[in-house]
C-alpha cells in the first residue's frame, strides 16, 4: 500500500517505539549488572544515572579486574562463582548437540527421500514427542536414572536434551533435505552410487546451511532448558538457568550478581540467533513454514 | 524395458529406511516410550515413607485426582494462562507483524532485535521480570502505579488477583516476538494480486484486513497457535521462580504441581499421575487440533 510521507514517518516512529519497549528490559538487566548494590535497590526505582561498576562480574566470574574485590563467601559456605556452571552448559548444549544432529540427519534422510508404510505415522509419532510435557518425562526420568546411576551426570544430562531436541532436529531436517530436487539423487542412483554415498558425498554438504542452523537451535533450546536440569541434577553440576534461581540469600536476593551471570549467558545466544535470521522462522515452526 | 526401469527399483526397494531411522527409534524408546511406561507404572503405587518403599494402590492416585480441588484448580489455572497469553500474542504479534513488515532502511534491524528476546532463558526471564515486577524496587510495578493501573508500591506477584497477570506479562514479553516473525514471514509470502484488485475496487484497510489478509494467513496463524499452545501448557519455568504457585494456588499450573507433589511432597505416585494427566490432555487437544486445521508435516 502507498502511504504518505507523514504516514511513513508515523509508521516508522511506532515501529521504533514498540520495538525499544521490547528491547527495554534487556537493556535494563545489562545495566543492573553494572550497577552498584545501593543503585539496583533505590527507591523508587531509577533506570538512569549510576556509576558503573564490575563487581558483579568479578565475583561471578572470579576474576579480578583491579576492582579489589575478592570472593565474597556467603552465609552457608557459598559464593558466586559461576565459571563452573558456564562451563557445565556449554558441555551439555555442545554435545546434546551434537548428539541430536547426528541422529536426526540420519533419520531426516529416509525421511525426506523413501517412501515407506507407515511413514506419516512415524512422523507423526516423532512429532507427538514434542507435544509431550517436560514434566511427564522428568518425573519417571528421575526414578530411572536414579536406578542407572545417571542423576546428577553429564550424560544424563545431554542425552535428555538430546531427546528433547530430537522432533525439532528430525522435522527441520527434512525439510531442509526437500529443498534439495529428488532428481539429484535419481540420476546418481542410476550411476550406481549407495545410498549412504549419495548422503554423504550429495545431500549432506548441500544441506549445510540448514544442518548448521538446525545445530544452533539445539543448542539455544539445550541452553535455555530448565525443568530437566532442575529434577536430574543434584550437587555435581547445574546449568546457568538453575543456578540462577538459588541466586536468593539470607540477605536478600544478589540481583547484581544474576545479572551478570544472566548477561553472560545471553550475549552468546544473541549472536547465534542473529547468525540464523534466515531459516529462523522455519526453526521455530518445526520446518513446515519457510521464509 | 529400458535400463533405467530395470535398475532403479533394485535401489530403491534395497534401501530400506530402518537402518537410518534405528538410532532415532532407540532413543524415542528409552527417553520417550519407556518413560511414558514407567510413569502409568508409578501412577499405580504411592510412596510410604515410613515403609520408605511403594505400595500397590491401583487406581486410588486416579480416584484422587479426580476427587482433588487443588487439580482442578490448576487445571483452571494452566488453561486459564495459555488462552489469555495465545489470544494477547496473537493479536499483539499481528499487529506488530503488520507495523513492521516493511522493506523501509532499518526495519530489517527491527525485526533483528526482537528475537533476542527468544533465546533468553525463560528462568532468567522470571527472575527479570521478579525484580521489576517488585512492589519497591521494581520499574514495573513503580510505572503502573504512576499510570494508575495498580495501587502505588504493590507487590504485583504477592497479589492473588494480580499474580497471575504478573507471569503473562513475561510471557507476553517473551513470546510476542515468536508470533512477530511468523506472521511476517507469512504475510511475506502472500500473494499480491488480490490485494491489487481490492485497492482498485476501493476497499478501505480495515476490509482488507480482515477479508484478504487473516483469511489467508489461516494456516500460518493455526500453525503459531499449535507450537505456542503446546509450549503455554507446560508452563513450568515462569511460575517456578517466579511465584512457586502462590500466593495460595493463584498461579499453580499442572506441570508445577505435578513437579511440587514428586519432589517436594514426596508423593511420587500422586505427582506421576497429575504429569500423565496433563500429558493427556495435551496430546488429545493438540492432535485434535491438528486434524482440525489439517495441518501436515
Amino acid at each position: 500500500m502507498l502511504l504518505t510521507p507523514w504516514q511513513r514517518a508515523l509508521r516508522i516512529g511506532a515501529a521504533w517505539a514498540v520495538v525499544s519497549a521490547f528491547a527495554f528490559p534487556i537493556v535494563y538487566w545489562l545495566m543492573i549488572a553494572f550497577k552498584p548494590d545501593r543503585d539496583i535497590f533505590s527507591i523508587p526505582p531509577r533506570v538512569f544515572g549510576f556509576v558503573p561498576t564490575v563487581q558483579s562480574f568479578e565475583e561471578v566470574f572470579g576474576i579480578s579486574l583491579g576492582f579489589e574485590h575478592g570472593l565474597e563467601v556467603l552465609p552457608g559456605g557459598g559464593n558466586f562463582y559461576m565459571l563452573p556452571r558456564l562451563w557445565d552448559s556449554i558441555v551439555i548444549a555442545v554435545f546434546s548437540t551434537i548428539l541430536a544432529v547426528a541422529i536426526a540427519t540420519l533419520a531426516a534422510y529416509p525421511l525426506s527421500r523413501m517412501r515407506f508404510r507407515g511413514q506419516h505415522h512415524f512422523v507423526f509419532w516423532v512429532l507427538s514427542t514434542r507435544m509431550m510435557p517436560p514434566v511427564a518425562v522428568a518425573i519417571p526420568m528421575f526414578f530411572i536414572y536414579k536406578n542407572f546411576g545417571l542423576l546428577d551426570t553429564y550424560t544424563g544430562i545431554i542425552l535428555i536434551h538430546a531427546l528433547m531436541n530430537m522432533p525439532l532436529a528430525v522435522l527441520l531436517l527434512k525439510s531442509f533435505f526437500d529443498d534439495i530436487p529428488v532428481e539429484i539423487d535419481e540420476a546418481a542412483l542410476i550411476d550406481g552410487a549407495s545410498r549412504f554415498k549419495i548422503f554423504r558425498k550429495i545431500v549432506l554438504p548441500m544441506a549445510t546451511g540448514g544442518i548448521a542452523a538446525t545445530a544452533v537451535l539445539c543448542f539455544i533450546f539445550s541452553w535455555t532448558e530448565f525443568l530437566f536440569v532442575l529434577t536430574l541434577t543434584q550437587t555435581s553440576l547445574k546449568t546457568v538457568p538453575v543456578v540462577s534461581s538459588t541466586f536468593v540469600t539470607s540477605t536478600g536476593t544478589a540481583w547484581g550478581n544474576m545479572a551478570a551471570l544472566g548477561a553472560a549467558a545471553m550475549v552468546p545466544a544473541f549472536v547465534f540467533i542473529l547468525l540464523v535470521q534466515k531459516n529462523l522462522v522455519r526453526g521455530l515452526t518445526l520446518g513446515s513454514l519457510k521464509q | 524395458m529400458s535400463v533405467m526401469t530395470l535398475r532403479m527399483p533394485r535401489h530403491f526397494i534395497s534401501d530400506h529406511p530402518l537402518p537410518w531411522l534405528l538410532p532415532l527409534i532407540a532413543i524415542l524408546l528409552v527417553f520417550a516410550v519407556y518413560p511414558f511406561f514407567y510413569n502409568i507404572w508409578l501412577s499405580a503405587y504411592e510412596f510410604i515413607p515410613k515403609r520408605r518403599g511403594l505400595d500397590f494402590v491401583g487406581f486410588d492416585n486416579w480416584l484422587k485426582l479426580f476427587a482433588d480441588p487443588r487439580l482442578w484448580n490448576a487445571l483452571w489455572v494452566t488453561l486459564f494462562y495459555t488462552g489469555i497469553c495465545l489470544v494477547i500474542e496473537v493479536a499483539l504479534g499481528m499487529a506488530i507483524a503488520l507495523l513492521i513488515d516493511s522493506d523501509d532502511p532499518g526495519f530489517g534491524f527491527l525485526r533483528g532485535l526482537l528475537t533476542l528476546t527468544l533465546v533468553i532463558p525463560p528462568a532468567i526471564t522470571g527472575m527479570m521480570f521478579l525484580l521489576m515486577e517488585d512492589a519497591q524496587f521494581g520499574v514495573i510495578a513503580a510505572f503502573l502505579g504512576d499510570v494508575g493501573l495498580i495501587a502505588p508500591q504493590t507487590s504485583i506477584l504477592a497479589e492473588p488477583s494480580l499474580a497471575l497477570w504478573g507471569v503473562v506479562l513475561a510471557d507476553i514479553w517473551q513470546r510476542t516476538p515468536f508470533m512477530v516473525l511468523i506472521f511476517v514471514a507469512g504475510l511475506r509470502a502472500l500473494p499480491s494480486d488480490p490485494y491489487e484488485s481490492a485497492m482498485i475496487d476501493g476497499a478501505s484497510g480495515w476490509q482488507i484486513l480482515y477479508r484478504i489478509t487473516l483469511p489467508m494467513m489461516g494456516k500460518v496463524i493455526a500453525i503459531a497457535v499449535l507450537i505456542r499452545g503446546i509450549d503455554l501448557f507446560r508452563a513450568f519455568d515462569y511460575v517456578f521462580v517466579m511465584t512457586s504457585g502462590g500466593p495460595g494456588t493463584a498461579t499453580y499450573t499442572l506441570s508445577l504441581y505435578a513437579w511440587q507433589q514428586t519432589f517436594s511432597f514426596i508423593k511420587w505416585g500422586y505427582g506421576a499421575t497429575i504429569s500423565l494427566f496433563a500429558l493427556f490432555i495435551v496430546l488429545l487437544v493438540a492432535n485434535l487440533f491438528v486434524s482440525l486445521t489439517k495441518l501436515r508435516w
